[in-house]
């Protein structure tokens, strides 16, 4: 194997902060290199300037030997290197074809756009990762798993030797992650170079060759990933041993706060009953899309349930609950939400932490009162929470994942509520922030508040949690002591649950 | 792919807008008018309603060019008015007619720098260069006067065969908006550039290697060609340089844009919806004044249109 690209002492600022410090990176043909790191240790930076989106400060390229000087994005995909980002990079309002060739469309001897090439190689590229979309759609109808593959198929199509995958499988669920791994392992057998960006170890260990790992925009170290075991990968990452990942679980259960009855989901589905006690974190665990988001969106009127009762201390709220002001109505009896994205349900990324977080506090007052700026509050919640930031004046969208996910966590922390429901509490989180979290939620409870958290990964669910429900097909079919919960277990009850309601 | 009818009266799957309930809404009023009136349907009429309504057409082409980036221009008026103003100076045609459009190609550079490199909002970049453009239109012209070139005034007074002159000429300038929007790279990146903004991924056409500044500045450059297209066109029909001649038609080109389906946030428009758009308002026009309708009461019912039509639109932003 040879270096086909040399990344030499990369150095790159914004503004006053250092994003890249002398980093040096090697890309071999015919391998898949995973990049590492916490959130905001500069990874993105790093194959950003790759692709030619930043210009380094200092530092080279070289690819083949020879060096590169990439000003544009243009440069890069000139140059064989092609990149799916993180998110938002296709045009939702062009067709598939269109979005592969754009920026490079062939012509017609008018100068028109040349469609039949544009859509025969587009059928083609589709066709080598085994897709049968019609290259003539609009690329606002396709899933997020299909646009995923639809910018791996612009990779191909545009003959990169390099390919920069950005967290490609954050959005994507089990069955397309597959897909997507035996896409990237024949691009690989290819002779691609290929650039791995994730925070799923499991993935790591699957995929990829070598590893490289950042760490505050310093390199740590390059290792074979057959040479490397996970906690020694963590341990590069943290810069410590993470021993304890998860809080203990200790605290006392307290009096009822959430109870559920026969709670039928769909028309079709087994009511549901359960129950939450103060000072206990419980979790909706199964397998993904088994309706564990529309149990929990029922709970807050995004979702009509079809029939059943819920009770929140005790009193019974009023079904069903109203879709626009089902949220308003519950934070007045101490209930927060906390959405799955945070980017788009969440937080508002333009405006100041200090904003994102009064909004909590604000929320239980009436409509027209002063607003108070809270500052004493914020300020204790951003050092509690250990938020990274400039101030609290910094807005939101400028943060890492993972302070960004502290924000939309410490406005609900901060406004003083009994009962948090939390999907997906560290989704695109780097595994300090998620360590972190972790405790924060647990703090919670021991000062008597409630969670009920749904999560894809199941390992977080068994370590964070008291009690464990299984949801298969809209509804519960297991229920048990997360002490004693393994993922095998989940696995089988939500399968078997499965199974039993089939017969 | 599939158009089919309903696709196209809801404008979905599509880039193009809801242009299908525009033309149900001119088609109605052409009905109408045809039951309610004996002066309409006449080739006669309906060719000068199409001619009348060429400067409309013209400069809301220009306007749909900037909508579809995300932008707006709301400099369109002033620039006509400008264009009427110089070249009813006395010189000859074969300096005054570069002349305008030379002009009008640096007031959209101006405003595609300002908002490209200052970072200053549409609006206030254009409107910035409305009232500076105005302004010296009035110091060129305070009042309509003077004499344009006799060619212009040729060139949209004669006609061919029953047909007036300016529903050629219309037709040439649609037919280069159509190339330039559908039969050029330049349109596709339009688009891109739109839905990225659209979308909220400013530099998603950028990360494809799209020149994304260099293509918004010369939309800008091309709004303000097309408004001087429509102002050498008034210039004949009116004779002379009139200041006031271009008055509004910063809104009504941004009325016929909206009214023919294409959505203001960019990415999603088409030409035939914005010629419809312009129909539209030409055709309620023409129409009420057959019908006696009080100009104060046309207006009130341009809105009333204007929100119904728009409001039946979903204002979805694409793929989010």
């Amino acid at each position: 194997m040879t270096n086909l690209i040399e990344m030499s002492h990369i150095s790159k600022a914004f503004g006053g902060s250092k994003a890249l410090h002398s980093v040096s990176l090697d890309l071999k043909t015919g391998s898949v290199h995973a990049l590492m790191g916490e959130n905001g240790a500069g990874k993105s930076t790093l194959m950003k300037i790759l692709a030619g989106v930043h210009q380094p400060d200092s530092g080279e390229i070289f690819m083949n030997g020879e060096k590169l000087d990439l000003k544009s994005p243009r440069d890069a995909l000139d140059a064989g290197i092609s990149t799916v980002f993180q998110e938002h990079s296709l045009l939702p309002n062009l067709s598939i074809a269109e979005n592969m060739f754009l920026g490079r469309e062939p012509t017609t001897r008018f100068g028109s756009i040349d469609y039949r090439v544009m859509s025969s190689q587009t059928a083609k590229a589709l066709g080598e990762l085994g897709l049968t979309l019609d290259p003539s759609q609009l690329v606002s109808n396709l899933t997020i798993a299909e646009r995923q593959f639809v910018e791996i198929a612009h990779c191909i199509q545009a003959d990169a030797s390099v390919l920069i995958l950005d967290e490609p499988t954050a959005a994507l669920n089990a069955a397309d992650v597959d897909v997507l791994n035996r896409n990237i392992r024949r691009l690989r057998d290819k002779g691609k170079a290929v650039v791995y960006i994730s925070h799923r170890m499991e993935e790591i260990f699957e995929l990829c060759d070598t590893v490289t790992v950042l760490k505050d925009g310093a390199l740590v170290g390059t290792r074979m990933v057959s040479e490397i075991t996970t906690d020694e990968l963590i341990a590069m990452m943290v810069g410590r041993e993470l021993q304890d990942l998860f809080p203990d679980r200790t605290g006392d259960r307290g009096d009822e706060i959430l109870r559920v009855e026969n709670l039928g989901i769909t028309e079709t589905s087994q009511p549901l009953s359960l129950t939450l006690h103060k000072g206990e974190i419980v979790a909706l665990a199964g397998l993904e899309g088994q309706g564990q988001q529309r149990f929990l969106r029922s709970l807050i009127g995004r979702y009509h349930p079809f029939a059943g009762t819920i009770s929140v201390n005790g009193k019974a709220l009023k079904m069903p609950l109203s879709t626009s002001a089902g949220v308003r109505h519950l934070q007045q009896l101490k209930v927060g939400f906390v959405p799955e994205d945070r980017k788009e349900e969440g937080l508002f990324l333009a405006l100041p932490i200090a904003h994102n977080i009064a909004i909590g506090l604000h929320s239980r007052r009436p409509e027209l009162a002063p607003a108070r700026p809270y500052r004493n509050v914020i300020a204790r919640m951003m050092e509690v929470m250990n938020i990274k930031a400039a101030g609290p004046s910094a807005p939101v969208g400028s943060l890492s994942g993972g302070n960004q996910q502290k924000v939309l966590l410490g406005r609900y922390l901060a406004a003083d509520l009994d009962l948090l429901l939390v999907e997906e509490p560290t989704r695109g989180v780097d595994i300090g922030a998620k360590s972190e979290i972790y405790h924060l939620l647990r703090d919670f409870t021991r000062k008597g508040g409630a969670v009920l958290v749904l999560s894809r990964e199941t390992i977080e669910l068994i370590g964070l949690c008291d009690r464990i429900y299984v949801v298969h097909h809209d509804t519960i079919v297991a229920e048990m002591p997360a002490a004693q919960a393994t993922e095998h277990k989940i696995l089988d009850a939500a399968l078997m649950g499965g199974s039993t309601r089939q017969h | 792919m599939h158009r089919s009818l309903f696709n196209i009266l809801s404008g979905r799957n599509t880039r193009q807008g809801l242009w299908g309930l525009p033309l149900l809404v001119a088609l109605l009023i052409s009905l109408w008018l045809t039951v309610e009136t004996t002066q309409f349907a006449t080739a006669e009429n309906l060719f000068n309603l199409v001619a009348q309504a060429m400067p409309l057409i013209i400069a809301a082409i220009g306007q749909l060019v900037v909508v579809l980036i995300g932008g707006l221009d709301l400099s369109v008026g002033s620039v006509i008015s400008f264009t009427t103003a110089v070249l009813a100076l006395d010189q000859p045609a074969i300096v005054l007619i570069p002349a305008v459009f030379v002009l009008a190609a640096f007031i959209g550079l101006i405003n595609g720098l300002a908002i490209t490199r200052f970072n200053v909002h549409p609006i206030i970049a254009t409107l910035s260069t409305q009232y500076i453009v105005l302004g010296v239109t009035r110091i060129l012209r305070p009042v309509s006067g003077g004499t344009v070139p006799e060619i212009v005034i040729a060139a949209v007074s004669g006609s061919f065969l029953g047909i007036p002159y300016p529903v050629f000429w219309g037709i040439v300038v649609i037919l280069a908006a159509w190339k330039l929007l559908y039969g050029s790279r330049y349109g596709l990146h339009l688009f891109a550039i739109g839905g990225g903004i659209a979308s909220g991924a400013e530099s998603a056409a950028r990360n494809f290697g799209v020149a994304d500044r260099r293509n918004i500045i010369l939309a800008y450059v091309v709004c303000s060609c097309f408004a001087a297209v429509a102002g050498v066109f008034l210039a004949g029909r009116i004779v002379s340089g009139d200041p006031n001649v271009g008055l509004l038609f910063e809104l009504d080109t941004v009325t016929a844009v909206a009214l023919g389906g294409t959505q203001l946030s960019g990415g999603i428009g088409s030409l035939h919806g914005t010629v419809i758009g312009a129909l539209v308002m030409a055709l309620l026009a023409n129409g009420m004044n057959l019908a006696n309708v009080s100009p104060f009461v046309q207006t009130a019912i341009k809105g009333g249109i204007l929100l119904a039509v728009v409001g039946l639109q979903s204002r979805k932003k694409m793929g989010l």
